[in-house]
C-alpha cells in the first residue's frame, strides 16, 4: 500500500510540474536559508568561543553578586562599574580548581587609566636636562635641536597670532605666544649656556605647554596574574619585546592599540595605506587619500622631530628621491609625501631606511617606564609607575579593535591604580611619613597624597596629578623617598599568594576540553550557596554583553528571513493542495466508493506532502551543503573590525553538522505536512457519490 | 466481514423495502425515489432503466452503500445499511461490492495493473504473488492484459472500462454495480462491454446490477427494472419484443 501511496506521491509530483517546480524552489530555498543559518551560528558561536574564550573571558566569569553593576566585557569591560569584589580569592580559586573539569581561575581587573602622550618639547627638555647633570656630548645636539623647535614653533604660532584679536582674544595664548618668540630669538640663544638653569626654567614652564603633540593616551587595561593569563589564554601571544618576569610588575601594550594610538602617526598612517593597498584599494580610495592628504598636512610630525644633523640627512634622502635642488626641508618632505600608486613603495622603504631612525617611532617605547594615571575607586587620582615589556596579541585577532583595545598589567599595578591598599601601599606610606616627617595622616589624606602623583612633598601631591612626561626621559631622582621607592618596587618579585591575595574583582575560568559550563556553574554556585559567597557566574555569552547581543540579533534576522520564506510555503502548499484536492475530488471519490477509508485519503495526500518536502529538502540539503563547502574553503571575508572578532579571525569558515541537515529537513517536512493538513482534511471530507453518475441523481 | 452472517441461499441478496430519497435543493425537497420494494436475487443481470432524473444513479448509490435512504430499509449481502456506521459501509464496500463507473475513474497516475490491484491492497493481507496473479488473471480474461502496464491515458475508452471491470471484480466481490458502464463509450464497444459482464456473470456467478438507457443494452439483460419519476415503473425479463425494439444504433444519449 505504502509504495503505491508513495508511487501515487511521485507521480502527482511529476503529473503538476508547474505546480511542483514553484512549491519545490521555495522549498529548497527555504532548506538552503535554514542550512546555512545553522552553520553560520554554530560556526559564529565556535569562533566567538573561539575569541572570547581564548582571549579575555575564559569559559566563564565569576563576579560578586553584590556588586551595583553586572559584570560585562564587551564593547568595554567596566569602565568605572561597580561589580564588587570577589572575597578570599586564593581559597575560592583553589576550591574551584580542585574541581575536575576546571584547568585555571585567573583573576582580572578591568579599568580605564591615562598615560600622557609626549609633549616633544618636554621630551627634549628632559633630554636636555640629563645630558646637562651627566656632561654629556648630547648636550650640544640637543639644545640646538630644541632651540629648531622653537623656531619652528614661533614661525608657526605667527599665523595663529595674526588670528588672534589683541584686545578680546585669549590673553594667556597670546602672553604664551610672545613667550615663544622671545625663546626664538636669536638673543635667547647666545647666552643660553650661562643662564642655563634661568633659560631651562623658562623654556619649561613658558614655552614647553605652548607646543605640539601633548595629549593624554586613555589606556584600557586589565589588572591580572600575568604569567597564569599568557599561560592559560591560549590566544595570547608576546609580539614584541619579551613578557613580564614571573612575579614582577609590568605592562604589555596589545599591539593592535600600540601601533593604532602610541605609533608616530605619521608611520602609522603609511602603514595603514601599504595594508589597504594590499587589500586592492588604490590612491582613490576614500580612507587612502585622506591618509595621504594627512601626511602631507602634517609635515610637522617629520620635520618637529629632526635635529639638525638629522635634518641634514634627510635634506639629502629627500633631494635625491625627490630629484629636486629644493633646500626647505617642510616642502621637501611635503613633496616627499605626495604620495602615488608609483612612488609609494620606494617611498614607504626610504621613510623607515632613512627618516624613521631619526623619529620617536613610538611615544613609550618598549622597554621605558610610563605613569600612569587613573582614579581610585573612591575618586582619588592615583598614578603607578611600570615597565613597558612589550606587545602582544590573540592570534588571528591581530586586527580586531575589540581584542586589541584591552592591555595587560600585574595585578598588583592593577590594585594601586584601582586605590586597593596593598602591603607596598602601607610600607609607602609609612616610608612617606617617615620622609615627610608626617607622623599622623588619615588615610584618605595620604590616599589622595601618595598616590595622586609624584610629588616627593605630601602637601603638594595632589596638583602633581596633572604632571607630564615619561619618567625614562627623567633622570630618576633617588633621594626623593616615595619615588625612589617606587622604582624599587618595579623589580620586585612577588610571590604567589601576594598576587592572589589582594583584591581580585572578577575572575575568568578556564575549563578543559569538553567540559560542560552548566556543570561547572552549579557546581561553583553550590560552593557559592553553601558558603554564603553571594558568588554570581556567567558563560562567556553572557559576559560578553554587546557581543551576545550581536548574536541574538543575527539570530533574529534569521529566525524573521526563514519565518518569511517558510510562511510563504505554508501559504503557497496549502493553497496549491485546496486545489489539487478539489482537481482530484472525482479520484478521490471513486477510491472512497471502492473501499479506501478516509485514513488512508489523509495519509495519502500526508505522503505526497512529505514526500514533496523530502525530496526538496534534500535537493536543498545538497545545495546547502555545496555552499557551505565552498564557502568553507573560501571564507567568508570580516568587513570590520566588530566582524573579525566574531569570526575569530580574518575570515570565516562555516561548517556544517549533521544535526543542521536534520533540523533543515525537519522544517521542511513540518512546514509541508503542516500546510496539508487542512487540504487532507478537506479530501477525507469527500463523499464516494461524486464518484458515481455524471450528474444523474 | 467474516462476521457477516451469511444469507440464506435463496434470499435476494439485495432488499429495498420502502426506500425513499428525498434532496434538499436549498428550501425545495427533490424526491429521487418514492417508497421502493424490490429484491434482488444472487446471481441476477439486473439492469434499472429509465430516462435522465428517474432516479437510476440514486438508487445504486443506496444499494453500493455510498448514500443512505431517507426513508425505508436497504439490506445489501444481509446488512442493513441504514443501521452501519461510515467505516463499517466503507468495508462493506470494499469487501463485498464492485464499482463501474460511467467516466471509468481509474487512478490517472497508476498503470492498469495498478489500477486493478488497488483494491486488493486497500484489502491488505494479500500476498504479492497472489495479487499479481489475480490481477493478470482478471486482465487477462477482460483482454487487456498485453496493456497492463500503460496509463489509463494511453488507453482507449473500451480498454478503460474493461480495466475498470477487472478493479470491480478483483476482490471477489458479491455484487457489482455499474452506473451507466456504456454511456461514454461508442456503441459496438459498448455491448462488447456488456457482453463481458455477462460472461463474467455466468461464469463468476456475480451479481451485476447496472443503470443504462440504451435499449439494446436493456435487451441484453437478465431482468429489466424500469424507473420513472422515482417509482418503480415495469419489472420484467426482457422479451422478443424488447430485443425487436432495438433500433440498429443506440439511441441518443440523454
Amino acid at each position: 500500500m505504502f509504495r503505491t501511496l508513495l508511487g501515487i506521491a511521485l507521480r502527482n509530483l511529476l503529473a503538476s510540474k508547474v505546480k511542483t517546480v514553484v512549491v519545490g524552489g521555495i522549498l529548497t530555498f527555504g532548506t538552503v536559508l535554514v542550512l546555512l543559518g545553522a552553520s553560520l551560528l554554530t560556526t559564529l558561536d565556535i569562533s566567538m568561543a573561539e575569541s572570547l574564550v581564548g582571549s579575555v573571558a575564559g569559559h566563564m566569569q565569576i563576579s560578586s553578586a553584590n556588586g551595583k553593576d553586572k559584570l560585562v566585557l564587551f564593547p568595554s569591560p567596566i569602565d568605572g562599574t561597580e561589580i564588587g569584589n570577589l572575597e578570599n580569592f586564593p581559597t575560592l580559586r583553589k576550591r574551584i580548581e580542585a574541581m575536575d573539569e576546571v584547568r585555571a581561575v585567573v583573576p582580572q581587573g578591568f579599568d580605564v587609566a591615562f598615560v600622557f602622550g609626549g609633549n616633544l618639547l618636554d621630551v627634549k627638555l628632559e633630554e636636555l636636562r640629563k645630558a646637562h647633570d651627566g656632561k654629556t656630548e648630547r648636550y650640544q645636539p640637543v639644545r640646538n635641536h630644541i632651540r629648531r623647535i622653537i623656531e619652528m614653533l614661533s614661525v608657526d604660532l605667527k599665523n595663529v597670532e595674526a588670528l588672534t584679536d589683541k584686545e578680546k582674544g585669549d590673553k594667556e595664548l597670546l602672553a604664551g605666544i610672545a613667550d615663544v618668540r622671545k625663546a626664538a630669538e636669536p638673543a635667547f640663544w647666545a647666552d643660553f649656556d650661562e643662564n642655563y638653569a634661568e633659560r631651562l626654567e623658562f623654556l619649561e614652564n613658558k614655552v614647553a605647554r605652548m607646543a605640539i603633540g601633548e595629549d593624554m593616551i586613555p589606556i584600557r587595561y586589565m589588572g591580572t596574574d600575568t604569567r597564569r593569563f599568557a599561560k592559560e589564554f591560549s590566544r595570547f601571544e608576546i609580539v614584541d619585546g619579551q613578557a613580564i618576569p614571573e612575579g614582577q610588575r609590568g605592562f604589555l601594550f596589545a599591539k593592535f592599540y600600540y601601533e593604532e594610538v602610541v605609533k608616530h602617526k605619521t608611520a602609522r598612517r603609511l602603514d595603514k595605506i601599504r595594508d589597504r593597498l594590499a587589500e586592492g584599494f588604490t590612491f582613490n580610495d576614500a580612507k587612502v587619500s585622506e591618509w595621504r592628504r594627512q601626511n602631507i598636512s602634517q609635515y610637522k610630525e617629520i620635520t618637529y622631530q629632526l635635529d639638525t644633523p638629522a635634518t641634514k640627512i634627510v635634506r639629502q634622502a629627500l633631494q635625491s628621491e625627490l630629484a629636486t635642488k629644493k633646500d626647505d626641508i617642510i616642502e621637501l618632505v611635503k613633496d616627499f609625501m605626495d604620495l602615488d600608486a608609483d612612488n609609494f613603495a620606494a617611498r614607504h622603504k626610504l621613510f623607515y631606511d632613512v627618516i624613521a631612525p631619526h623619529l620617536m617611532l613610538y611615544r613609550i617605547p618598549i622597554g621605558s617606564t610610563m605613569t600612569i594615571r587613573g582614579f581610585s575607586k573612591s575618586g582619588y587620582a592615583t598614578s603607578v609607575n611600570v615597565k613597558v615589556y612589550g606587545t602582544f596579541r590573540f592570534r588571528s585577532l591581530e586586527k580586531s579593535m575589540l581584542a586589541g583595545a584591552v592591555n595587560v598589567m600585574d595585578v598588583m599595578s592593577f590594585r594601586d591604580l584601582y586605590g586597593m591598599m596593598t602591603a607596598d601601599r602601607e610600607a609607602e606610606l609609612e616610608k612617606m611619613q617617615q620622609n615627610s616627617g608626617i607622623a599622623l595622616v588619615k588615610r584618605e589624606e595620604a590616599e589622595d597624597a601618595l598616590f595622586g602623583g609624584e610629588g616627593d612633598d605630601a602637601e603638594d601631591a595632589p596638583a602633581a596629578a596633572t604632571a607630564t612626561g615619561f619618567d625614562e626621559f627623567s633622570g630618576i631622582d633617588m633621594s626623593a623617598g616615595a619615588e625612589g621607592y617606587r622604582e624599587a618596587l618595579l623589580d620586585r618579585v612577588y610571590n604567589q599568594g601576594d598576587i592572589d591575595g589582594g583584591v581580585v574583582r572578577n575572575a575568568a575560568v578556564i575549563l578543559h576540553k569538553r567540559a560542560d559550563i552548566a556543570r561547572v556553574t552549579e557546581k561553583i554556585m553550590a560552593i557559592s550557596d553553601a558558603e554564603g559567597l553571594d558568588l554570581q557566574v556567567m558563560d562567556w555569552r553572557e559576559a560578553s554583553g554587546m557581543i551576545g547581543k550581536f548574536m541574538g540579533v543575527i539570530y533574529m534576522v534569521l529566525i524573521v528571513f526563514i519565518g518569511g520564506i517558510f510562511g510563504v510555503a505554508l501559504f503557497i502548499i496549502n493553497n496549491s493542495t485546496v486545489m489539487a484536492t478539489i482537481e482530484r475530488t472525482r479520484e478521490i471519490g471513486t477510491m472512497r466508493a471502492i473501499g479506501a477509508q478516509r485514513n488512508m485519503v489523509l495519509t495519502m495526500f500526508l505522503i505526497e506532502s512529505v514526500f514533496l518536502g523530502a525530496v526538496f529538502g534534500i535537493v536543498g540539503a545538497i545545495i546547502g551543503g555545496l555552499l557551505i563547502a565552498l564557502l568553507n574553503s573560501v571564507g567568508i571575508p570580516a568587513f570590520n573590525d566588530t566582524l573579525v572578532f566574531l569570526f575569530a579571525g580574518p575570515r570565516l569558515h562555516p561548517i556544517m553538522e549533521v544535526w543542521h541537515v536534520v533540523v533543515a529537513i525537519g522544517l521542511v517536512l513540518m512546514v509541508t505536512g503542516l500546510s496539508t493538513i487542512h487540504p487532507a482534511w478537506l479530501a477525507t471530507r469527500v463523499s464516494p457519490v461524486v464518484a458515481m453518475g455524471e450528474g444523474d441523481s | 466481514m467474516s462476521e457477516t452472517p451469511t444469507p440464506a441461499a435463496n434470499s435476494p441478496i439485495v432488499q429495498l423495502q420502502g426506500v425513499s430519497k428525498i434532496y434538499a435543493l436549498g428550501k425545495v425537497e427533490v424526491p429521487a425515489l418514492l417508497d421502493i420494494d424490490l429484491d434482488i436475487a444472487a446471481g441476477e443481470f439486473t439492469v434499472i432503466a429509465g430516462p435522465s432524473g428517474s432516479g437510476k444513479t440514486t438508487m445504486l448509490n443506496l444499494i453500493g452503500c455510498v448514500d443512505v435512504a431517507t426513508a425505508g430499509r436497504v439490506v445489501v449481502d444481509g446488512h442493513d445499511t441504514g443501521e452501519l456506521a461510515e467505516r463499517q459501509l466503507t468495508r462493506l464496500r470494499l469487501e463485498r461490492l464492485g464499482f463501474i463507473f460511467q467516466s471509468f475513474n481509474l487512478v490517472s497516475v497508476l498503470d492498469a495493473f495498478q489500477n486493478v490491484e488497488f483494491p486488493l491492497l486497500l484489502q491488505g493481507g494479500i500476498s504479492k504473488s497472489e495479487r499479481r496473479e489475480r490481477v493478470m488473471d482478471l486482465l487477462r480474461k477482460v483482454g487487456i492484459h498485453e496493456h497492463a502496464h500503460h496509463r489509463p491515458n494511453e488507453l482507449s475508452g473500451g480498454q478503460r472500462q474493461r480495466v475498470a471491470i477487472a478493479r470491480a471484480l478483483v476482490t471477489r466481490p458479491r455484487i457489482v454495480l455499474a452506473d451507466e458502464p456504456t454511456a461514454n463509450l461508442d456503441s459496438k464497444t459498448g455491448y462488447h462491454i456488456i457482453d463481458l459482464m455477462k460472461q463474467l456473470n455466468d461464469d463468476e456467478g456475480t451479481t451485476f446490477i447496472f443503470s443504462t438507457h440504451d435499449p439494446k443494452v436493456m435487451s441484453r439483460a437478465g431482468r429489466l427494472v424500469e424507473l420513472i419519476d422515482g417509482r418503480v415503473a415495469d419489472d420484467r425479463v426482457p422479451d422478443a419484443a424488447d430485443r425487436a425494439m432495438v433500433p440498429e444504433a443506440p439511441t441518443a444519449h440523454a
